[in-house]
């Protein structure tokens, strides 16, 4: 599994969850699971131990992962088209601190809509914006909105959905621990019922 | 080289019939029923024109817009199969999934060029209505409807409903049927939009119906537009624009309109396939993304499936024909609109707006031609029919006639048909004569009528061709289907021997030839795809078609079946029988023309040459 974080540390959660012209976020809030975030703990610790606190990104690097961490766009674009990355994590300076412009919103979404064209099916996606957080990936068995998540929550839940081991102690508690994960090959449709139906109409059948 | 004629023109305007069948015309021309297409023939010229192996709208039309054999545009027929899995697929479009998270994409399975695109790159505009297999639109200089090819919401070619209040009604392959209760005369139940992949279920938009029974109709209340819908006793609805919530988050906009069948004893409706709305359609269907909207604005909602006739209503008996003929009306009526439209802001550049409906009429009226036709044993004989395509074809004169009224002496004015119409009386079991001569094996036990759709129980082990789609024959060969076992060189005993044992094939019945010859691909087509074809096709007498068990893969019982379908009428025989016709208001040579010939004699006009794969000649030079 590769893991993509996209944060905007300036996106509302008010805009983000309601504005239906953002169809490419409300489509992944759709297969995914979303909410509001409390503030306490940070994202990105997985745990904090006597002298250190043990980020997402470094626990990756001690699974051998590559792990990019950037705030450029075109550092982003090339990560994502050549692919060699498993952890990426990007915190759009591109755009404003706070107060976004309607327009600030759909060019988040146009560019979440041309990031999502490079992956492949076996990623975990995490979207942040202000307090609150967007989360898909095939495994997920949580779906519609999440209540009571916490920022800290958030790290241990997307090391377990990306399939590695928590350390014995996590800053907060994952979302999907004890739950059976969904088979992340997908769902087989009823084909044939599917073909019939493609086909009826057609007269000649 | 252009030619003095042409030199002067500066617009082409095309206007198709589809499936306008020559032998009818000529005769009515003869007795002065199509006074402006004998206006246009006695201008210009007349004349049959050569169509495609096989004879159907979606190859035939591509070869119109390619100028190539089907060899050169990879359409063969509306289904093609899957070597991997030998399931039939749809063979117009493809959608493509790059991954889990964005939405697929529609591809276009007709490839080669349309003469429109050479068009745009000389910088000459064209306004392109609904021709088929182009879906999703080309990106042309100007504007483009996509037409045959667009699926209605639920992605096939067109699923109607049928609501009623009758126990035990089962619904058919291509249909689907809600039992409702009447309380208080009151209805509440839903339309049924697109299937949901994850959940295998669809999606719902509620509607609650009021019964008016003083004023025979009912009331349509719902969340759509508009909110309060009335609906007539036997009368088609307008459009109703419905939302399915596909998700908490996102919605998929469609329309849909209605038929009120009964109210007493039982109550009984009928709804249309759901069909893309313009404004924001599931996927594009016209270049600009916007025209379609833009056009709706102008000559208010129209049917946006390429399947526009609801065809199935009928041959499901949900309706009559007199209901299928007030449809029929209606297509033509918004066609007629958005010609009118479109031709009144024309200037120059090339004009096409196919008329579907001449086929999809043809097709469920050909029967009444033919007291003795074997569907009117089981659906009556209603001699109030007879005339119906002709009665038809002098409407479609009449939209030639307004068509005439945007032509000057600068334009080539041109009308066609990309195949005609005949009898389907008898089908042949295609893969049952597969099995019967030693080509197709059934697993041990299995005897034909125990075989359903997608060739159940056939042993690939021991089959070396089988049947699918209109008259196709594939070869199992090995390293190209999934248990090919056929290597060259027996491959090619499998083709000498179902040449030789199907030419001349006799229903014994009758005592008719039913199958005139059989052609191999390599003598047909040619091209870059031609390793996408059929390897064998079939080329039927007048009167016979595959059977309705063939297309999807059915092996059933006995080699010949009377066609009890209202649908009586087609085309897919021998295409030397089914040729279409060809006008136009500049005389052409009348020699053999041919679908190939259009594209070049069109780019002429505007002196573009054709590209290098262009087979035809410029028809006027």
């Amino acid at each position: 599994m590769n893991i993509l974080v996209l944060n905007f540390p300036g996106a509302e959660r008010a805009v983000l969850f309601n504005d239906e012209r953002l169809e490419n976020l409300r489509r992944l809030m759709d297969m995914g699971c979303f909410g509001a975030l409390a503030a306490s703990g940070e994202w990105n610790v997985l745990a904090r131990q006597e002298h250190h606190t043990l980020t997402l990104m470094e626990y990756f690097q001690q699974a051998d992962k590559l792990c990019v961490d950037t705030s450029d766009p075109v550092t982003l674009r090339e990560k994502l088209s050549v692919g060699d990355w498993d952890y990426l994590q990007y915190t759009a300076a591109s755009f404003p601190a706070g107060n976004w412009s309607a327009d600030d919103y759909l060019r988040l979404d146009r560019d979440l809509g041309e990031a999502l064209q490079e992956l492949s099916d076996d990623t975990v996606i995490l979207i942040l914006g202000r307090d609150c957080f967007v989360l898909v990936s095939a495994n997920n068995p949580l779906s519609g909105e999440y209540f009571g998540g916490a920022a800290a929550d958030i790290a241990p839940t997307l090391v377990q959905l990306a399939g590695f081991p928590l350390p014995s102690v996590t800053e907060g508690r994952s979302w999907v621990q004890g739950m059976e994960l969904n088979d992340s090959s997908g769902l087989t449709a009823d084909e044939q019922q599917i073909l019939r139906d493609r086909l009826s109409g057609l007269g000649y059948v | 080289m252009r030619n003095s004629d042409t030199d002067t023109m500066k617009k082409v305007i095309v206007i198709g019939l589809d499936g306008f069948e020559p032998k009818i015309a000529e005769a009515m021309m003869a007795r002065g029923e199509l006074p402006n297409l004998q206006k246009v023939r006695e201008q210009g010229g007349y004349s049959r024109l050569g169509t495609t192996y096989s004879a159907q709208t979606p190859v035939a039309w591509s070869t119109y817009s390619t100028g190539t054999n089907p060899g050169g545009h990879g359409i063969f027929d509306f289904l093609s199969r899957d070597p991997k899995t030998y399931l039939p697929v749809m063979a117009l479009s493809r959608y493509e999934q790059k991954n889990a998270f964005v939405l697929p994409r529609v591809v276009n399975m007709r490839r080669g060029t349309p003469f429109w695109d050479l068009l745009s790159a000389r910088d000459v505009p064209s306004t392109i209505l609904r021709v088929p297999c182009a879906y999703p639109p080309d990106p042309v200089k100007g504007r483009m409807l996509s037409g045959v090819g667009v699926p209605d919401l639920r992605g096939g070619f067109g699923t109607p409903t049928f609501y009623s209040t009758r126990q035990n009604l089962h619904a058919d392959q291509s249909e689907k049927v809600i039992a409702v209760r009447v309380e208080n005369d009151r209805v509440a139940t839903q339309v049924i939009g697109p299937r949901d992949p994850k959940t295998k279920s669809d999606h719902k938009f509620d509607i609650h119906i009021q019964i008016v029974r003083a004023e025979n109709k009912i009331i349509i209340t719902s969340q759509g537009q508009p909110d309060k819908l009335e609906v007539q006793l036997g009368k088609w609805s307008k459009w109703l624009k419905v939302k399915f919530k596909v998700g908490m988050m996102q919605s998929v906009a469609g329309i849909v309109r209605f038929n009120l069948r009964q109210i007493e004893p039982e109550f009984e409706l009928y709804a249309s396939p759901v069909n893309f709305e313009t404004e924001e359609p599931l996927f594009p269907i016209s270049h600009p993304k916007e025209y379609a909207h833009e056009l709706a604005m102008k000559i208010g909602r129209y049917y946006t499936a390429g399947m526009a006739e609801d065809h199935d209503g009928l041959n499901l008996n949900r309706f009559d024909e007199a209901t299928y003929l007030d449809q029929c009306r209606i297509v033509m009526r918004e066609r007629r609109r958005m010609m009118e439209f479109e031709l009144g802001r024309f200037e120059r550049g090339y004009f096409y707006c196919l008329y579907d409906t001449p086929d999809r009429l043809a097709h469920m009226f050909w029967r009444f031609r033919e007291a003795d036709h074997p569907s009117n044993r089981h659906h009556g004989y209603n001699p109030q029919y007879a005339n119906a395509i002709e009665e038809h074809y002098r409407e479609c004169d009449a939209v030639v006639g307004e068509a005439m009224k945007a032509v000057d002496d600068e334009t080539l004015f041109i009308v066609l048909s990309d195949h005609g119409m005949n009898s389907f009386q008898r089908g042949l079991n295609l893969n049952t004569w597969l099995y019967e001569n030693g080509f197709l094996a059934l697993k041990p036990g299995i005897q034909p009528g125990e075989s359903g759709d997608f060739f159940e129980n056939v042993d690939w082990d021991n089959t070396k061709a089988y049947a699918l789609g209109l008259g196709c024959i594939f070869l199992n060969l090995k390293g190209r289907e999934a248990n090919g076992i056929l290597n060259e060189e027996q491959a090619e005993q499998t083709r000498e021997g179902i040449v030789k044992g199907l030419t001349g094939l006799v229903d014994a019945e009758r005592g008719a030839a039913a199958v005139r010859s059989v052609s191999r691909r390599e003598q047909v087509y040619s091209g870059p795809y031609l390793d996408e074809a059929p390897d064998l096709l079939v080329n039927f007498s007048e009167g016979y078609r595959v059977s309705w068990d063939t297309p999807l893969g059915g092996v059933p019982r006995g080699l010949f079946a009377d066609n009890h379908k209202r649908w009586g009428g087609d085309h897919v025989i021998d295409p030397a029988l089914v040729p279409g016709v060809l006008f136009m208001n500049r005389k052409f040579r009348a020699e053999s023309p041919s679908l190939v010939d259009l594209a070049p004699t069109i780019l002429n006009v505007f002196g573009v040459p054709k590209n290098a794969e262009m087979e035809g000649s410029d028809l006027l030079s």
